[in-house]
């Protein structure tokens, strides 16, 4: 008897071949992949010898946290006695309110009113590396454009992130990392506005206000949003006074 | 092995979903920044910026024991503490912006195209550097003050419009404002990459006066 072999299936043998395919086929496409984005690691890799720089800022910060302290302790201090001696003299009096009265006006002293909160925060949706990348996460000229429209719409105090935002203070930007007062910060921003909450909701409305950063929220997910807030409080400015140079007239 | 076109097709699409599987698992780790991604040139100029802040608050706080231990000798002694208050409100009336001021500094003069966003960036690269006190066309800015965009080409400070050639004046250390303003890859020079055909001068000032914000709020 004679064994007579059955002829393949074409159609099965089709899907063999082409099953044999899809694996190293996938395999290849995740090796490309990884690759590639692994260049990037590599680069992130590359940065673990700026660790020494890196603790170098991480002890300022810590330094200029400790010496902020210190300093709100001394002006505590002034401001005791300063009362104490308003009430041996009418002059002095006079000189202590004078001092409350310019605090206020400069930010050292801390303010608590109706408002609006601003969050500003890179977008969640981007991958690392991506083209778009810088559209969208949050730049130094971000916040100052912000806080240019609350003093706009009529704001009377602003902080961001706890800083409070006075006459000395500039939004700075090395790499992409920004400092307020001198002082590092990481998004997500809470900006905190007390002033007439209608004005300064209105002048973020504003459709020809903050044009970039409304593109970019619609566009690129960056995170921006403005809220009425009720009852908020700003912190008193506790960075140096800086004048040195400059005298009244 | 015998190709066929099913196979070519099943192929091209792994291929692609093979690239899409990685770069989806990827994207959730979103983007987050770090310290660590900074250049070491980045690290440096934010080491150096720290260490002048720091530098600042220890001065002052070395500045304010003396006022502390004055203050308290002088009420102990039955005297008030009068002249250590006077001070104080005389360093407030220039940081509240409320007084005129005067001192050493810097002037930047723009003759050309410029907008209130870099006049902006300008104020704010000042006050990094440490300017006290600082006017444009001799509009003193205040601690509130905001910036916009005036008709024809114009600039408002705080609703008020000012015509260019704009000065800047800056009351501070003229030496530590000027290098920070004119060094290589400073503000002045992205301004004249950005603004060809406007001219930038920069000059040091041994006396600078400004006036007082006009209206405080």
């Amino acid at each position: 008897m004679t064994t007579v072999a059955a002829a393949p299936d074409p159609k099965r043998q089709r899907l063999q071949h082409a099953l044999a395919l899809v694996l190293p086929a996938m395999l290849f496409g995740f090796l490309v992949t990884a690759q590639w984005q692994g260049q990037q690691e590599r680069s992130q890799i590359a940065v673990r010898y700026n660790a020494p720089l890196t603790d170098a800022a991480f002890a300022l910060q810590k330094e200029q946290n400790d010496l902020k302290a210190q300093l709100q302790d001394l002006r505590a201090q002034l401001d005791q006695i300063q009362a104490s001696a308003a009430s041996q003299s009418g002059a002095a009096s006079d000189l202590a309110k004078r001092l409350g009265e310019l605090k206020a006006q400069a930010g050292l002293s801390a303010l608590s009113g109706d408002g609006v909160v601003v969050q500003l925060d890179d977008s969640h949706t981007v991958a690392p590396g991506a083209t778009n990348l810088d559209q969208a996460i949050c730049h130094s000229t971000d916040l100052t454009d912000i806080l240019n429209t609350a003093w706009r719409g009529g704001a009377r105090a602003i902080s961001v992130n706890a800083q409070r935002v006075v006459s000395s203070t500039s939004v700075y930007c090395v790499g992409s990392t920004i400092m307020v007062n001198g002082t590092l910060l990481s998004p997500p921003f809470n900006i905190a506005v007390i002033g007439p909450q209608d004005s300064v909701l209105g002048a973020f409305d504003d459709p020809n206000q903050l044009r970039d950063i409304k593109a970019r929220r619609d566009v690129q997910g960056l995170g921006f949003r403005v809220t009425r807030a009720s009852t908020i409080t700003v912190p008193a400015y506790d960075g140096a006074l800086t004048v040195r140079i400059a005298v009244p007239q | 092995m015998r190709t066929s076109a099913g196979g070519i097709a099943a192929t091209i699409v792994a291929l692609f979903l093979g690239v899409l599987v990685v770069t989806q698992v990827r994207s959730q780790d979103v983007y987050s920044r770090s310290l660590q991604l900074e250049t070491p040139a980045s690290l440096t100029t934010l080491i150096a910026n720290l260490s002048d802040r720091n530098n600042s608050l220890r001065d002052e706080i070395f500045d304010l024991r003396l006022r502390v231990t004055a203050a308290r000798d002088s009420v102990a002694n039955g005297q008030g503490s009068l002249t250590e208050s006077q001070r104080e409100i005389d360093q407030l009336k220039i940081f509240a912006a409320v007084s005129p001021a005067r001192g050493q500094g810097i002037t930047v003069k723009i003759d050309g195209t410029f907008d209130d966003r870099a006049m902006s960036d300008l104020v704010n690269e000042l006050r990094n550097a440490g300017a006290e006190a600082i006017a444009v066309n001799d509009m003193r800015i205040g601690p509130r003050s905001w910036l916009g965009p005036g008709p024809d080409r114009t600039i408002i400070l705080d609703g008020r419009q000012l015509n260019g050639p704009w000065t800047v004046k800056a009351i501070g250390s003229s030496d530590v404002v000027y290098v920070a303003i004119t060094r290589t890859g400073g503000i002045e020079g992205q301004f004249q990459l950005i603004y060809p055909r406007t001219r930038f001068a920069v000059a040091k000032e041994t006396t600078l006066d400004v006036a007082a914000v006009a209206t405080p709020r």
